[in-house]
């Protein structure tokens, strides 16, 4: 039963990471690298303010996403002149400076070593230690999320989003502030990938910067390419796929030194195929060109 | 030249005063000084890279003018980005049409007018509002639509559309925006001869509403229809101007443009 709950919460975490991705691929049209570093940021904001200064979960996490959001600058502001190919190793970079310094500035992130022992948040005066609990805790941040990326999506915001995605110049034609669209969709998109960190941080109860590498920023973009952007079901699709299939080959009596190789194979196969013969991805509207 | 004292007041009057953009060597618009008052209908004529589209692009703040400024009720706009000079009340059609693709017709309309809920914090704060507005634009979007023939093609995306309908998509996209300015540049190109009809007689009203109109056609029968006024673009350089068949009628719009 904790195992079937295990994989729904990972579900859950990772697809709150995927709708806040699809914000920017599916809608801005950046396809973006740096995503495990917001993500990073609002795991271990979140944990050193719970843990070095007793702060509340709920007000850690606010700090933590407002302190993303305004990290996300730093590759906001380039995304504002670096188009295609020029923003993609942009944000590379971003990514790449992020781990470096979760790794490397030892006196506050521990580097290598990782945090233990982040203590489950307490809701209404409840531990979530169970992980029925937590399930259910993470469940309903889930759902709000959901419900903010559809509202956004079909707001004006997302429709200018979707303007600026197929066309800056007309868009500029028409009176939309292109660039303050960009930095709000990255703000957005970056505190929404914070919320994902602190709830990774607290459920597993351990992070290091191995969780927050290139590989986690390629496996989420992997999600959303191979699921589908531009929509809410294309990422949720591709959160289920990425999620659910390696826990497949489980059962299949793969040995384990060899599922974590066949599963990448699988995936590499996967985004192969889809590039060719469904490049919107399984469920997606949009598709790069 | 028709300018006689340059009128940087509040004025609706859109003024160009020397404007002046090179490419490398290339002048594509040199000294240019025009003054396009409201309710007038006026047009650019002139042959392929005369620098017509460019000064578009000038008074629309794509491209920065070397030398020159342009005024407009009292400001100056070449110091404006391009968002910013659209939002004050200058629109747009472009020659390449530009609708947005991979979104629905009426989509596309509605991107035409701004709405608060375009910034984040007013879907929080201000939705009342933002929704309020919204039902106003897309009955208006609607109405647009119907206008130029689409009203069918409502949900469909642009991209599934033939060239003569998103030609008349952005057209209604431009409408809806309700601009005082209009630049157009080549509005009939591409449309069937039945809507250029309704497209000239909404050209003219737009112009009697007292909005300033300015397009660029190489149809000598529709230039002679509708414009007020026409200036002919020669090499980045206004070579002649005045009433439509006055210049037609000029010795060297006839040699080098209509090549009688």
């Amino acid at each position: 039963m904790n195992y079937i709950l295990h994989i729904i919460v990972m579900i859950f975490i990772y697809g709150i990471l995927a709708l806040s991705l699809n914000l920017l691929i599916g809608y801005g049209g950046l396809i973006s690298v740096c995503h495990a570093a917001f993500y990073g940021i609002g795991a271990y904001t979140t944990t050193l303010l719970m843990m070095n200064f007793n702060m509340n979960f709920f007000l850690a996490l606010i700090v933590g996403v407002l302190l993303t959001s305004a990290m996300s600058l730093f590759i906001a502001y380039p995304s504002l002149r670096l188009k295609g190919d020029y923003f993609f190793l942009a944000s590379l970079g971003f990514q790449i400076i992020i781990f470096a310094i979760l790794y490397n500035w030892v006196n506050l992130t521990k580097g290598p070593y990782g945090i233990p022992g982040i203590p489950r948040p307490h809701v209404f005066g409840l531990a979530l230690e169970s992980e029925f609990f937590f399930f259910l805790f993470c469940g309903v941040i889930f759902f709000l999320i959901f419900l903010i990326s559809k509202v956004l999506y079909n707001s004006p915001f997302g429709r200018v989003l979707k303007a600026i995605r197929e066309d800056e110049i007309a868009a500029e034609a028409l009176g939309k502030d292109v660039p303050a669209i960009k930095i709000w969709a990255f703000a957005i998109s970056a505190g929404i990938a914070a919320i994902a960190g602190a709830m990774y941080a607290v459920y597993v109860s351990y992070i290091d910067p191995t969780s927050f590498t290139l590989d986690e920023s390629i496996f989420i973009l992997s999600i959303v390419l191979i699921g589908g952007s531009g929509n809410l079901k294309g990422p949720l699709i591709g959160v289920v796929f990425m999620i659910v299939l390696p826990e497949i080959l489980r059962f299949l009596r793969i040995p384990d030194t060899v599922a974590p190789n066949v599963r990448q194979i699988i995936y590499g196969l996967a985004l192969i195929i889809l590039m060719k013969y469904r490049v919107q991805g399984i469920l997606g509207d949009y598709s790069f060109e | 030249m028709e300018i006689t004292v340059l009128n940087k007041m509040k004025t609706d009057t859109l003024i160009l005063s020397g404007i002046s953009r090179s490419f490398g060597g290339l002048k594509a618009v040199d000294d240019v000084s025009v003054e396009f008052p409201p309710g007038r209908i006026t047009g650019l004529i002139g042959p392929n890279g005369a620098g017509k589209t460019t000064l578009f692009n000038i008074i629309s703040g794509f491209i920065r003018p070397d030398k020159g400024e342009i005024w407009w009720q009292g400001e100056k706009l070449s110091k404006y980005p391009p968002w910013t000079i659209a939002m004050k009340g200058i629109g747009r059609l472009f020659q390449d049409v530009r609708v947005f693709k991979k979104i629905t017709a009426i989509e596309n309309v509605l991107l035409g007018k701004s709405n608060p809920g375009e910034c984040p914090v007013n879907l929080l704060f201000n939705s009342k509002n933002v929704i309020a507005r919204y039902r106003e634009d897309i009955e208006r979007a609607r109405e647009w639509l119907a206008f130029v023939g689409l009203k069918e093609k409502e949900n469909v995306l642009a991209e599934n559309l033939s060239y003569g309908q998103q030609k008349l998509l952005a057209i209604a996209r431009l409408l809806m925006a309700d601009s005082k300015v209009l630049l157009l540049d080549e509005p009939t190109a591409g449309i069937n001869p039945s809507l250029i009809k309704d497209l000239i007689l909404m050209i003219k009203k737009i112009a009697e509403s007292g909005r300033t109109v300015i397009f660029i056609e190489h149809n000598m029968n529709i230039v002679l229809e509708i414009a007020h006024w026409v200036y002919f673009l020669n090499e980045g350089r206004i070579v002649a101007f005045g009433r439509p068949e006055d210049v037609l009628g000029n010795h060297e719009v006839r040699l080098t443009y209509l090549g009688l």
